[in-house]
């Protein structure tokens, strides 16, 4: 899940890594009240989980007597179509260089990769080639100073102890991503200018988070029954056991030139219960004419599911695809109930096409 | 076969577990019939003492070991505390841990993976299904039935898609040397490259099926370390854009992880790439 900005720049000065001096305002009459005391000029930021913020309007800058005015203006905007209900108004600093620097999982190496870079803001992207990479075994709780001065090659020291308290926080807080762009040198010191900190969904409950904002109310609901759950804008709902036959599926629709609805993971070992909230789950979305359910797998009792599709009695027609345990009864159960079972999945993609062309 | 044979023991971490029962049951079954060795102990924390199927369960993996020659784990640990008993195997003495468990913090398995490899234990997973050689051994939750003995080696990130295409093979009559799933999640032990490099070190595997999905380069950089003749198909071409990772993951993957871009990198590659898995068997026809 990813975290706003003011929330990562709440975790980073726990940590001891300066951010600007700020206040989260949710009205523009508020601004009038976070003025720096230097009557120094502010910057206005719109708290929205969208990239490119700063491109697409999102942050304004403005005096003390411009603050209330620019943050009713900030207030009115969409950013990228999401209404702007919370904005972090900071003092400006007086920067003199801004630096790039994040920490993430490496896939490749499978361990955390530090990046830096000597010139930081928004065209990062396309200076791949100027960002140092340095690989930190997971199993340090820092950085060691050999890799940090090949981090940062010639750039100021001062970075250090800073780059070190954000690799503290990446790995305390079950990070994917924790990037600061740009991080900026002023005369009062180092700062964090942005935040960025997106922590492991499957750490979320020891990270004290109890609700994931990434996900839609359907999706969650979804959750609650241990479904993965993606809704799409196709007329053919979609079924399946594993994410990568799930995704398989979707894209053989897309194959036959068919449109998926939704993409819904029921997990291993789906009972009666769960294929029956499945079925439900995806016939009530209102285009939704077929549904395709393809399971496969060692534990899944082809008995129970049909059971549980049976169970759910909906509207929209059935079409099911399975191997496993009892798919004998399980066919037989559906035969008599007037549902189809095909032998492949692309039979019962091609089957579903004839209903939902 | 790939990750040693049926002479070897197998110890399952979390045997008192539904899942652990079950599938001990299922791996045990297979050994008998091929006269393999099988799961010889189960651990479980404070349970010491019971059976599992016939199979006796001690509380700690150093127990377990201290009785039984087992060199081998399958984990089936639930998340938050999976990272712990990879490394509690690993430290034993383990030299391979199959780990099945989803949902493990990616921190944990970083640190876990790395601690494992420390003490030369090899980690595959977690979040996969395991490993089947058909006709020799299988450790993990593969459904045995589907697959049969040949020498073309399968290597998936998925789980049940893997099933499909060894599915789809066993019924073109085309039998596998040994099937591994490595785990869907962003951080996992053995990569798409390890387990080709095993598979070159094979002689019974002649060609290799590599299943991928969205996120990430490990299938090119697999694809590109090895000389054995490979058919891919990735999952996920019409997925919605994967959220990004910020400029970090765009910086580290090349800022090309949708499988749009991976199939066509592949494709440029000179690598048959199948558009969905009915056509995976005719195209290991033309590269046998």
């Amino acid at each position: 899940m990813k975290l706003l900005e003011y929330e990562a720049k709440q975790i980073f000065s726990e940590y001891g890594i300066p951010v600007p001096k700020g206040a989260l305002i949710r009205a523009p009459e508020e601004a009038a009240a976070h003025l720096p005391e230097t009557g120094g000029a502010v910057v206005l930021k719109a708290q929205v989980d969208v990239g490119g913020r700063g491109k697409a309007g999102g942050v304004l800058f403005a005096d003390a007597k411009t603050a209330v005015d620019t943050a009713r203006e900030l207030f009115a905007r969409e950013i990228k179509g999401i209404p702007v209900r919370e904005v972090l108004i900071e003092e400006r600093l007086a920067i003199e260089h801004e630096y790039y620097v994040s920490i993430a999982v490496d896939r490749s190496s499978r361990q955390p990769a530090v990046l830096f870079a000597d010139a930081g803001g928004v065209e990062i992207e396309s200076a791949a080639s100027a960002v140092r990479k340095v690989i930190v075994s997971p199993l340090l709780r820092d950085i060691p100073p050999f890799l940090m001065r090949e981090l940062l090659g010639g750039a100021p020291k001062v970075l250090a102890p800073v780059i070190n308290r954000l690799y503290r926080v990446f790995q305390e807080k079950d990070a994917m991503l924790a990037e600061v762009n740009p991080l900026v040198t002023t005369p009062q010191g180092v700062y964090a200018a942005d935040a960025k900190l997106i922590v492991d969904d499957n750490a979320l409950a020891r990270q004290g988070i109890a609700v994931n904002r990434d996900l839609s109310e359907r999706e969650r609901e979804a959750e609650k029954h241990g479904f993965s759950y993606v809704e799409l804008d196709g007329t053919i709902g979609v079924i399946g056991n594993g994410a990568g036959l799930t995704m398989s599926t979707l894209d053989l629709i897309e194959f036959y030139n068919g449109r998926a609805a939704n993409f819904l993971d029921v997990g291993g070992g789906a009972d009666q219960e769960r294929v029956m909230h499945a079925v439900r789950l995806v016939a009530s979305m209102p285009d939704v004419s077929v549904i395709v359910v393809n399971l496969l797998g060692g534990i899944t009792r082809c008995d129970e599911v049909a059971k549980g599709i049976i169970a759910a009695g909906v509207a929209p027609t059935v079409i099911v695809r399975m191997a496993g345990t009892n798919e004998a009864e399980g066919r037989q159960l559906l035969g008599e109930h007037g549902y189809r079972m095909l032998e492949s999945m692309d039979a019962a993609v091609r089957a579903a096409m004839e209903v939902a062309p | 076969m790939i990750y040693g044979d049926k002479s070897l023991g197998v110890i399952v971490q979390n045997i008192t577990g539904r899942q652990g029962m079950f599938h001990t049951e299922l791996m045990n079954a297979y050994a008998r019939d091929l006269g393999g060795r099988g799961v010889v102990a189960g651990v479980a924390p404070g349970k010491g003492g019971r059976e599992v199927h016939g199979v006796p369960v001690y509380n700690t993996v150093k127990e377990a070991l201290r009785e039984h020659d087992a060199t081998r784990s399958v984990v089936f640990v639930p998340g938050g505390a999976a990272g712990d008993s990879i490394m509690e195997a690993a430290h034993a003495g383990i030299t391979l841990a199959v780990v099945i468990t989803e949902h493990i913090p990616v921190h944990d398995a970083m640190k876990a993976i790395a601690y494992a490899r420390l003490h030369d234990c090899t980690v595959i997973g977690p979040n996969c299904p395991g490993l089947l050689s058909p006709g020799e051994c299988k450790l993990g939750i593969m459904p045995a039935h589907l697959a049969t003995r040949g020498n073309v080696g399968v290597v998936s990130r998925s789980g049940t898609l893997t099933y499909e295409v060894v599915d789809e093979l066993t019924r073109a009559g085309i039998g596998q040397s040994t099937v591994v799933g490595i785990g869907g999640d962003p951080v996992i032990g053995q990569t798409f490259v390890d387990v080709l490099a095993r598979f070159e070190d094979d002689p019974l595997t002649k060609a290799v099926v590599v299943i991928g999905e969205v996120g990430g380069n490990l299938e090119e950089e697999g694809v590109r370390s090895t000389d054995l003749p490979v058919v891919t198909y990735i999952a996920g071409v019409s997925a919605p854009p994967e959220k990004r990772m910020g400029h970090a993951g765009a910086i580290i993957e090349g800022g090309e992880g949708d499988a749009r871009s991976k199939v066509r990198r592949l494709a440029a590659l000179g690598i048959p790439v199948a558009s969905r898995p009915s056509e995976i068997p005719g195209l290991i026809r033309e590269v046998l």
